[in-house]
C-alpha cells in the first residue's frame, strides 16, 4: 500500500493498523475532524507512513455479517492532506481499499462495503471508486470491489 | 463542525472524509433491506468468471491473514487453503491433479494430511497458482510454502511438552560453552573497566 507525496510524486508505504486506547491524546477534532472518541464502540483504523506513529487519516466501520456488508461509518484524512495543498494523495482510497479486503476475507462473491454520506459527495465516490447507488446508501460490491483492492495493493 | 462549514470543505476537496453514520435504526434497517434487495439481484447476475475472482482473492486474503495470526487451532491451515484452491476452480479435484500431472490418489492423501507434499508438489502448485492469479490480483507464490511450514512450526511447537522430555534425554552439550552460560555476565564488565 502506497500514498504519493504531491509535491515529488514520490510513492510511500503505509500501514493500516487498529487505533489503540494511547492514540486518542493525540486525534483531536482540529486535525482529524470529527470525534473520533464517539467511536470506541466500533472498528477504528489509522493509516500511518510506514515505521510512523503520525496519523494521516482515520476509519471506522461496522460489520454486520448477516448482511455480508461493513457499512463505513466515518472516514477522514488529517487537515494538512486535504485541498488542493494536500501534502498526500491517496489516503482515503488506501483506508477504502482496508475495508474492501476485510469484506471480501469474510464473505468472498457476497462482500459488500457501503456508505451513506449526508453532503453532496457522493458522485464522487460513485466515479472515482465505482460505487453504486440504492436508495440513500452508496456501496461497493463484487466485481468493483476487487478492482479496489487491486488498485490499492 | 457545522453544516456550512462542511460544505465549504467538501467544496476544496471531496475525500476530506465522510459522516456516513445512519441517524437512527429504523432509517438503518430501512435503508438496509432496500440494499440487500438491489445486492441480492446484482450477486444472482454475476458470472462464474466474477465468483472464481472473488472466491481467488478471498483465499489470498485469508492465507495472508494467517500467516499474521500467530496462534495454533490444531488445523492443517496448507490443505485446507489447498482444498478451497482447487474447489474455487475445478468442479472435479481429479483435473487438477491431472493439470499438475500427478495421481488423483496422491493429491487426496496429500489434501486429507495422509502425506506431506513433496517439494515437486510445491513447486507445481506454485506455477499452477502464478498462472491463475496472474489476471486476479498480485499473489505471492511462495505463500504456499510460508503457509506449509508456519502449519509445521506451530504444530511442532504447540506439542513441545510431549515430544521435549524424550529428546532431552538424547541431547547433550560437551564444549565448555556450556560453562560460560552460567557466569553474570556482568562480572565480565567489571573486569574490562
Amino acid at each position: 500500500m502506497k500514498i504519493v507525496e504531491t509535491s515529488t510524486g514520490i510513492k510511500h508505504s503505509v500501514e493500516v493498523l487498529p487505533v489503540e486506547s494511547e492514540d486518542f491524546r493525540s486525534i483531536k477534532k482540529e486535525r482529524y475532524f470529527f470525534n473520533w472518541k464517539e467511536e470506541r464502540l466500533f472498528e477504528i483504523r489509522k493509516l500511518c507512513l510506514a515505521g510512523s506513529n503520525d496519523i494521516l487519516g482515520l476509519i471506522s466501520f461496522e460489520v454486520i455479517p448477516r448482511e455480508w456488508r461493513i457499512h463505513i461509518r466515518l472516514l477522514t484524512v488529517s487537515k494538512e492532506n486535504m485541498g488542493k495543498d494536500k501534502r498526500y494523495e491517496k489516503i482515503a482510497g488506501n483506508l477504502l481499499a482496508h475495508v474492501a479486503r476485510i469484506a471480501v476475507r469474510e464473505y468472498g462473491e457476497m462482500a459488500c462495503i457501503s456508505l451513506k454520506p449526508k453532503t453532496l459527495i457522493a458522485s464522487h465516490y460513485m466515479k472515482k471508486y465505482g460505487m453504486r447507488v440504492t436508495g440513500v446508501t452508496l456501496s461497493l460490491e463484487v466485481p468493483e470491489i476487487l478492482e479496489l483492492i487491486r488498485t490499492y495493493e | 463542525m457545522n453544516m456550512s462549514q462542511k460544505n465549504k470543505i467538501n467544496d476544496l476537496d471531496p475525500e476530506f472524509g465522510v459522516d456516513s453514520r445512519y441517524n437512527s435504526a429504523k432509517e438503518r434497517d430501512s435503508d438496509a433491506v432496500a440494499l440487500m434487495e438491489a445486492r441480492l439481484e446484482r450477486i444472482r447476475n454475476l458470472s462464474r468468471d466474477e465468483i472464481i475472482r472473488a472466491r481467488l482473492m478471498q483465499l489470498k486474503l485469508k492465507m495472508e491473514q494467517y500467516l499474521r495470526n500467530p496462534f495454533y487451532d490444531g488445523r492443517n491451515h496448507f490443505s485446507e487453503f489447498l482444498e478451497a484452491y482447487i474447489d474455487t476452480i475445478y468442479p472435479k479435484r481429479s483435473a487438477f491433479a491431472r493439470d499438475i500431472d500427478i495421481t488423483p490418489v496422491a493429491l487426496s492423501q496429500v489434501i486429507n494430511n495422509h502425506r506431506d507434499p513433496k517439494d515437486e508438489f510445491m513447486l507445481k502448485l506454485m506455477v499452477h497458482s502464478e498462472k491463475v492469479f496472474q489476471k486476479v490480483c498480485n499473489f505471492q507464490k511462495r505463500i504456499w510454502y510460508e503457509v506449509y511450514f508456519h502449519d509445521k512450526i506451530s504444530h511442532t511447537m504447540s506439542r513441545q511438552e510431549e515430544w521435549g522430555p524424550e529428546i532431552e534425554q538424547h541431547v547433550m552439550v560437551s564444549e565448555p560453552f556450556v560453562e560460560y552460560q552460567t557466569r553474570d555476565p556482568r562480572e565480565n564488565d567489571s573486569e574490562i573497566e
